[in-house]
């Protein structure tokens, strides 16, 4: 009893006095990284520069087949749910694109760099906040290039709880200022940039100045061709619309840079396979090819996307349902020249109507520029190692003319005994199988599985690269009148592309700006080219029988006409497919999309967009 | 059996009485309505493009009503009672006029012509056809000095509903075929397929170098 007393005692005066340490109460919690931890740790930063590099905005672009059908280069041959693509009309709220949360999100990592950042080195916290600067430079070119001058904020925005924020309402800057603060930043920071050299998903020197390549182009160019319309699209404080005077200067630093990339850059175009079809094809397939500037990557099991499953060929997939999504038009491959120089019309009938017939199925599509077939699978060709196998019927003779049939199943034969309508279609006014004759070929995987949801794609999304710039020093040099450095460049892309040295003599505005529409198709440039050109109302003029604001097809036939000649050989045909309802139509206000009204709700500073 | 029914019945009727509780806002019963007019003139556009906004001032949420304006220039919308501003705005044949807002009480079925100034009008027209083809007679006045005439079109259609970018036929021309002091007279022939129909709908149209939207004459019957 003694003992057991004295035992307790013990152990009461042990616990009134051991426990005088409150640190021993401290922890870190276990599942929140603090400011310190994130900021002095370079493995977590580049964790959070992921998300943001993620984060970048695209309209188009990303593997988006959904957007790349709203234009003239294609139309939607998916699900009947989604014909509006087919039939509607450019909102004034179409591409409207606001982020400020994104803003805000950088510039808070870039004052917590500042803060926080106390153990890790100088030059590396120099880079991380030049990373974050090119995101931030990136993001505000989208927004300039789809909302005009917008506010410029470069500092979290905090209220004071005083009871005015008025502090707090920035008003728009004028376009020109945003396009001058998206030089500024880049000029001052290409320069901490260097350490990323060499990679081609992190912003490096060279990705700094391909985004001063692209956005001065188009800073010049809204200077030039705004003001060359009949009534320039502007606002009184010049929130939308830049000084003509100074599209020079712009033309100037866009060539300037794109020149450094192509003479310090290392990068090639990319001529691997002698099959220059097939190379162009590949260059977006090969991570790694010498031409990317900066991707988007993606890789099996981690991060993948849907745009092999969404838009291959409706006999390849491997999945089970909703194949042929976006369906390249006629327009698109018209655009494509001929090898000899001549300008791309197919030959489909003859000077009195009457079609012209092919021997073979692809013969109409023969001595065409070779990026045709890296972008557009065309019937007679194969994907995969596999024959796309594309007819829309037979044309059986019927004494003085040709009667077209097609077949409701896809894959049957006909009385003949020969194939009647190919597996792949083309069908009009059907879902799941191209509606224009057209498949997409450019971003579309190849590997096993490619086309299976569990599995999905891997290849990457370019967003700069060396085909662009080559592009984007020509034209800004074709504006400065170097007309030889100009050709010399464009000439270069053309022979990538299986045409012979010197294919463009007398360089002409159309034919540079249908380069860009032929080498760039599907990268999300078209709708953006053809606004700060100010021609999109021209050619998007909403009228059904325009050849550029329709989107056209082109069905092939089997000639049943036994014991004449062209039996068994083929004849095409050109029309509006019953699914597109309603030619592209851009007007003026689509120029600059229109502001959520919320946001003007809350900043009684900001104007609104002309024409809204 | 029977009082089962009953008790049921009395249960759905209760329910009945109880539920009943009257939705707190009345649907929309006044009705604003009116025509687009230059000097008194009703004034025709595309259908589907032109429009105007309607404000109401006073609550926390400050959106816009779209108004949008039919073929032949007339528009309504169902209003509650009160006082709304309309904006005239840009994108249209006609002047924005983003500062001079038309204040409107609205109460009941209200009547309000919008005036606004475009920048051509076509007035005096006339329309024939003879041997298959359309003579169409009119006067092109500028109303905008500062904005140049662009083009002009005359389309045809098989149904009421005709314009730039819904019809069977059209044939367009450049300005300087279009006098602006003075009579214009242009000619199309009706295309083959549409000549044995019995009538057609004609409308001719005038584009201004400021705005992507033709001003029009009203969508007009001829018989063949």
């Amino acid at each position: 009893m003694k003992y057991t007393l004295i035992l307790l005692l013990f152990f009461a005066s042990f616990a009134s006095i051991s426990c005088d340490n409150d640190e021993w109460l401290e922890r870190d919690p276990k599942n929140i990284i603090t400011d310190e931890q994130l900021w002095n740790d370079p493995q977590l930063i580049t964790s959070l520069l992921a998300n943001y590099y993620d984060r970048l905005p695209t309209c188009h672009g990303v593997f988006n087949t959904g957007g790349m059908t709203e234009i003239d280069d294609a139309m939607w041959s998916g699900h009947f749910d989604q014909n509006w693509r087919n039939d509607f009309q450019y909102g004034y709220d179409y591409g409207r694109y606001w982020d400020y949360t994104f803003i805000r999100d950088i510039n808070l990592a870039l004052d917590n760099l500042d803060t926080f950042s106390t153990d890790i080195a100088e030059s590396q916290k120099a880079q991380f906040r030049a990373e974050l600067r090119f995101i931030r430079a990136f993001v505000y070119f989208e927004l300039v290039k789809r909302m005009g001058g917008v506010p410029i904020v470069t500092e979290q925005l905090i209220y004071d709880f005083s009871g005015d924020p008025e502090y707090l309402q920035v008003p728009r800057a004028k376009e020109h200022e945003v396009y001058d603060f998206i030089y500024e930043e880049l000029e001052a920071i290409k320069s901490d940039l260097v350490t990323n050299n060499g990679s081609q998903t992190r912003a490096n020197r060279f990705t700094a100045l391909a985004l001063e390549s692209r956005s001065m182009l188009y800073a010049a160019s809204i200077a030039k061709y705004n003001n060359l319309m009949d009534t320039p699209i502007t606002l009184p404080g010049g929130e939308v619309g830049i000084p003509a005077e100074m599209a020079n200067s712009y033309y100037e630093k866009s060539i300037e840079a794109s020149q450094k990339i192509l003479q310090e850059g290392g990068y090639a175009l990319y001529d691997e396979n002698p099959d220059k079809g097939q190379n162009f094809y590949e260059m977006f397939m090969n991570k790694g090819s010498s031409e990317i500037i900066f991707a988007k990557d993606y890789t099996n099991s981690l991060k993948t996307h849907g745009f092999t499953f969404e838009n291959i060929p409706r006999s390849l997939t491997e999945d089970n349902e909703y194949p042929s999504n976006l369906t390249p038009s006629l327009n698109l491959v018209e655009s494509f020249d001929y090898l000899d120089g001549s300008e791309g019309s197919l030959n489909i009938t003859d000077g009195s109507g009457n079609p012209v017939v092919y021997n073979d199925i692809n013969g109409i599509f023969s001595n065409k520029d070779a990026r045709l077939y890296g972008t557009v699978i065309y019937p007679g060709t194969n994907f995969k190692g596999a024959p796309v196998k594309m007819q829309a019927g037979v044309a059986v003779w019927a004494d003085t003319d040709y009667e077209l049939l097609a077949s409701q199943e896809l894959g049957a034969n006909y009385t003949d005994g020969d194939l009647w309508t190919g597996a792949d279609g083309p069908q009009d006014n059907t879902q799941f199988v191209s509606n224009t004759g057209f498949y997409v070929r450019k971003f579309l995987s190849d590997a096993p599985g490619a086309s299976l949801r569990g599995v999905s794609s891997e290849n990457w999304w370019p967003w700069f690269r060396l085909g662009e710039i080559y592009l984007n020093a020509a034209e800004a040099a074709f504006e400065l009148n170097q007309l030889d450095v100009a050709t010399t460049y464009v000439n270069e892309v053309r022979e990538r592309a299986g045409f012979p040295e010197n294919s463009i003599a007398n360089l002409t505005l159309d034919q540079l700006r249908n380069e860009r529409r032929t080498e760039l198709a599907f990268e999300d440039h078209r709708y953006f080219d053809l606004k700060r050109w100010r021609i999109a109302h021209e050619i998007w003029d909403g009228d059904i029988n325009s050849e550029n604001a329709a989107v056209y097809s082109l069905f092939p036939y089997r000639i049943v006409r036994p014991g004449h000649p062209d039996h068994n050989k083929y004849l095409f045909r050109k029309f509006i497919p019953t699914r597109f309802r309603r030619a592209r139509f851009f007007r003026l206000g689509n120029y600059y999309a229109s502001i959520d009204q919320g946001v003007l709700n809350n900043n009684p500073k900001l104007v609104r967009n002309p024409f809204h | 059996m029977k009082t089962k029914y009953l008790y049921l019945l009395g249960l759905l009727l209760l329910g009945g009485f109880v539920s009943c509780e009257l939705d707190n806002y009345d649907e929309p019963e006044a009705l604003l309505e009116g025509r687009v007019v230059y000097e008194g003139q009703p004034l025709s556009v595309r259908t589907n493009s032109a429009e105007f906004e309607l404000w109401q001032d006073g609550y926390a949420l400050n959106e816009f009503i779209p108004v949008y304006i039919a073929q032949d220039g007339t528009y309504s919308a169902s209003l509650f009672n009160g006082e709304y501003k309309l904006v005239r705005k840009g994108g249209d044949p006609w002047l924005p006029q983003l500062n001079d807002t038309i204040v409107i009480q609205v109460n009941g079925k209200t009547q309000q012509d919008v005036s606004v100034t475009p920048y051509f009008t076509i007035s005096n027209e006339n329309i024939n056809i003879s041997n298959n083809t359309l003579t169409a007679t009119f006067d092109a006045n500028k109303i905008v000095e500062s904005s140049n005439l662009q083009e002009a079109v005359i389309v045809l259609g098989k149904r009421f509903l005709v314009d730039e970018n819904i019809w069977d036929a059209i044939s367009r021309f450049d300005a300087d075929e279009i006098s602006l002091d003075g009579e214009s007279t242009l000619e199309m022939q009706i295309p083959e397929e549409l000549r044995g129909l019995e009538y057609l709908f004609v409308r001719i149209g005038l584009k201004s170098n400021s705005t992507n939207e033709y001003i029009y004459t009203q969508s007009q019957r001829i018989e063949l």
